[in-house]
């Protein structure tokens, strides 16, 4: 099994325990990882200018079809936005013709096959649950988790094919199979407060806090995550708060540790 | 042109070049970019600015800095990282000219006090000057070609001094390469020197020695044509011997750039030598390198000195983090490292986004200069007219990813100036457009698009198709999954719109309406609105098709307001 890694840009600079054990993790589960030269998913120019942002997420396919490869991405909304950038490929034959041709003028073409994956998926059906049961050596067996599902992979449904988008199991079950419990909480679909928080700050923190707050009532020991924007935003928050903070970890980190992986390879002290 | 003269113009330039310095580098104490070194005062940087020095020195940061010193400043491991020909390039221009400045320029005070027998025409400081001239012209030819080999992206303006500077470089050196090749090619130079040590300038007294000097050092006597009388060759072979070997050596082998250009001026030495052409050539090295030393703390090149403190800098702060004075001097020192080189530029993860908005204003190269102008010029923005929103988008659609500062050969921290810079920006009136469009109501942008614009809808491929909306029955089920909605009811006034009364006003036509209002701008893009809607209408993307309307339309009113 083999990927182009795409990080995008928050996960280097902000989040890089997220790269740390989503290799050391992926490495242990014989996922074999290509680094390309990829360039910003597009998500940040997505309000501003529709075609700026398709031009970028395609660049990022072409290079990924120029090198054979399928794109795996730890983050959401890169996810979610090279998913997105797809489909308006696909509906707008204008905008396609456009887009071809400023890539042409790169000498690259857009790629026909390239599937773009987010990790949770690729660990849990192409990987499989079994396997990495099979590969558990160090069970987080009572330790109680609420995996917090991000909204760019889980919605829309119909672009982002994640899981189901009333009822997805696919989180609780990558918990489950680190030993560790599921816990049941009624906020778990709900947005974080990231995209909000530059255009409107108190909005996005009261996000969050009913998010943190619904975990704890939930009687949860550890939040997971799957998506860099949603890890900065919990950890910021609850930092910024007078309160013990709920210990958020990223859901390679949660499974490494089932792995037996040593603490330094998953960016944990 | 007397040795007191020259003296008196060197000291000239050299202390207008020191006050130079000074400003400039006072500027690194001077200039605030960020908010948070606004209120920094200047004896405090200063403070911040010696204590670190003193800690470069001596103190267990030392171990950082002498690593820094070998490996970046003298090697250029970043550079190496980021291109090796503009790598190899640099290095030989920056030793050659060093070594040229040393052993050539400073002679009097350096060479001829290490060895009090030095010549400059006499080997190996003939052949040096000839193979470190080479070296700086081969450098600056790797360095041109590494930058052409780059992929094509709109260029950085330059400032005059800049190209100035840089045109005085290319006389230096080529003034140097024709002074010495007149100089091996003129019988008036035989003469002049004749005269001083044999005393004699009659041309049949010293026939013997002007045909060794023809024979082997080139000198081009109109009046010796045809093949040498072989006795007479030997007999002045060994009057050079007596009288001139121990300054001269045979330039044939030695200036092997300079001894051909000889052969090609040969045939002209005598008018060339009617004109004082060596003399002149002498005046107009001298001039430019003193006009040179005198505007080098003006130009890009000041790099020279920022750079190495610039890298030295960063060896010290690996050991720990940097103050927020630090921090403010690091920015300041920034804006002189910065080399122009672009490396930067190449590395952008936006770069693809400023190609397709055709705005050069995202690329780091050019981020940073707005960033310093932004910063040291509260005019500067409004001079920009009809820019200012294209620089705001540079800071805007800034990801921080920190490639730039990955790839900066001289260790500048941009991605901690890009923050900076954008909330200097903020300041200047130009926020995100996620905050400026708050500064009015929905109501209030309506009105100010009613008056302004007679020009009809520019609508998106979503909201111009009836079919996009039409389908709604209002029921109300966006509304009611809606986060923004559920908590944004505890804004003061409550939120103005919620997504179902959107797609009414699309339904109206009142679009204008729409795309200055709290709920297109405050959605969180959660898409529970499009995923949960029973006719399957596309309300996040809707949403965000109005918001880049309202970009432009707003951004274009906004912009026409504050002009006005």
């Amino acid at each position: 099994m083999k990927y182009a890694l795409f990080l995008g840009c928050k996960i280097p600079a902000s989040v890089p325990a997220y790269e740390l054990s989503t290799r050391a993790v992926l490495g242990r589960l014989g996922v074999t990882l290509v680094d390309l030269p990829f360039n910003c998913c597009g998500y940040p120019v997505r309000s501003l200018d529709r075609e700026a942002f398709v031009f970028a997420a395609a660049r990022n396919l072409a290079l990924a079809g120029a090198a054979g490869l399928d794109v795996l991405t730890p983050c959401k909304c890169c996810f979610g936005n090279l998913r997105h950038a797809q489909r308006f490929l696909d509906e707008d034959p204008a905008l396609r013709q456009r887009v071809e041709t400023a890539l042409a003028a790169e000498r690259l073409a857009l790629p026909a096959g390239v599937t773009v994956e987010h990790l949770l998926p690729v660990l849990a059906r192409k990987v499989g649950l079994a396997a990495i049961a099979a590969a558990v050596t160090a069970p987080r067996t009572g330790l109680r988790v609420v995996a917090h599902y991000g909204c760019h992979a889980l919605r829309p449904s119909d672009v982002t094919r994640f899981d189901h988008p009333l009822a997805p199991t696919i989180f609780e079950d990558l918990v489950r199979v680190t030993g560790a419990t599921p816990v049941e909480w009624p906020r778990r679909l709900d947005c974080c407060g990231e995209p909000v928080h530059d255009a409107n700050p108190s909005l996005s923190d009261r996000l969050t806090q009913a998010k943190v707050d619904d975990a704890r009532e939930s009687g949860a020991e550890v939040l997971a995550t799957a998506c860099p924007y949603c890890q900065m935003r919990f950890t910021e928050f609850q930092a910024a708060g007078s309160a013990a903070p709920l210990p958020v970890l990223l859901y390679p980190q949660l499974l490494g540790q089932a792995l037996g992986l040593a603490p330094r390879t998953l960016g944990l002290s | 042109m007397s040795a007191s003269f020259l003296r008196m113009a060197f000291l000239v330039s050299l202390g207008l070049c020191a006050l130079g310095l000074l400003w400039r580098v006072s500027a690194w104490l001077r200039v605030r970019i960020g908010p948070d070194a606004r209120d920094i005062p200047f004896h405090q940087r200063l403070l911040a600015a010696v204590r670190g020095t003193l800690a470069t020195l001596v103190s267990r940061r030392t171990p950082g800095v002498l690593k820094a010193f070998v490996l970046d400043v003298f090697l250029q491991r970043r550079l190496f990282g980021g291109s090796r020909l503009r790598w190899l390039g640099h290095l030989l221009i920056v030793n050659g000219f060093l070594l040229l400045l040393v052993m050539h320029a400073l002679a009097r005070l350096v060479t001829a006090k290490l060895y009090p027998d030095y010549a400059s025409t006499h080997d190996p400081w003939l052949f040096l000057r000839n193979v470190f001239g080479a070296v700086v012209v081969v450098g600056i030819v790797m360095v041109v070609a590494g930058r052409l080999r780059r992929p094509p992206s709109p260029p950085r303006p330059q400032r005059p001094m800049d190209r100035v500077f840089t045109a005085l470089v290319a006389v230096v050196l080529l003034s140097g390469f024709l002074l010495e090749a007149t100089k091996v090619a003129s019988p008036k130079a035989f003469y002049r020197m004749a005269n001083e040590y044999i005393g004699s300038t009659d041309p049949e007294e010293l026939l013997p020695l002007r045909l060794a000097w023809a024979t082997d050092f080139g000198v081009a006597f109109p009046d010796l044509q045809g093949a040498p009388d072989p006795d007479k060759l030997a007999e002045g072979r060994e009057l050079h011997h007596d009288a001139c070997a121990s300054c001269h050596s045979p330039p044939g082998s030695s200036a092997f750039v300079s001894y051909p250009i000889s052969r090609v001026l040969a045939p002209i030495a005598e008018p060339l030598d009617g004109i004082d052409a060596d003399t002149w050539l002498m005046y107009l090295h001298l001039a430019a390198c003193f006009l040179g030393l005198i505007l080098l703390p003006f130009t890009r090149f000041i790099h020279v000195l920022a750079d190495p403190v610039s890298l030295l800098a960063n060896g010290a702060a690996s050991a720990g983090p940097l103050s927020p004075v630090g921090r403010a001097n690091r920015r300041a020192l920034a804006i002189d490292a910065c080399v122009d080189c672009r490396l930067c530029d190449d590395r952008c993860s936006v770069a693809p986004i400023a190609r397709s908005l055709g705005n050069p204003a995202l690329l780091p190269s050019h981020k940073l200069l707005a960033t310093h102008a932004v910063a040291t010029n509260p005019r500067w923005l409004d001079r920009q007219a009809g820019h200012a929103r294209r620089i705001a988008e540079g800071a805007v659609l800034c990801t921080t990813c920190g490639r730039c500062t990955d790839r900066c050969p001289v260790g500048i921290d941009l991605a901690d100036l890009w923050v900076a810079g954008r909330a200097d920006l903020a300041r200047a009136g130009q926020p995100s457009p996620a905050q400026w469009v708050r500064e009015r109501s929905a109501l209030d942008w309506d009105e100010a698009l009613a008056v302004q614009t007679a020009a009809q809808n520019p609508v998106g491929p979503l909201s111009s198709r009836r079919e996009t909306y039409s389908a709604c029955v209002q029921c109300q089920t966006c509304t009611n999954v809606c986060p923004v909605v559920a908590h944004g009811g505890e804004e003061p006034g409550g939120m103005d719109l919620t997504p179902q009364k959107v797609m009414n006003l699309l339904r109206l036509g009142m679009i204008d309406l729409a795309i200055g209002s709290g709920m297109v701008w405050d959605c969180a893009t959660c898409y529970q609105c499009q995923e949960h809607c029973p006719e399957g209408i596309r309300v996040t993307d809707v949403m965000l098709e109005l918001r880049e309307l309202g970009y432009r339309r707003l951004g274009d009113t906004r912009e026409r307001r504050q002009r006005e």
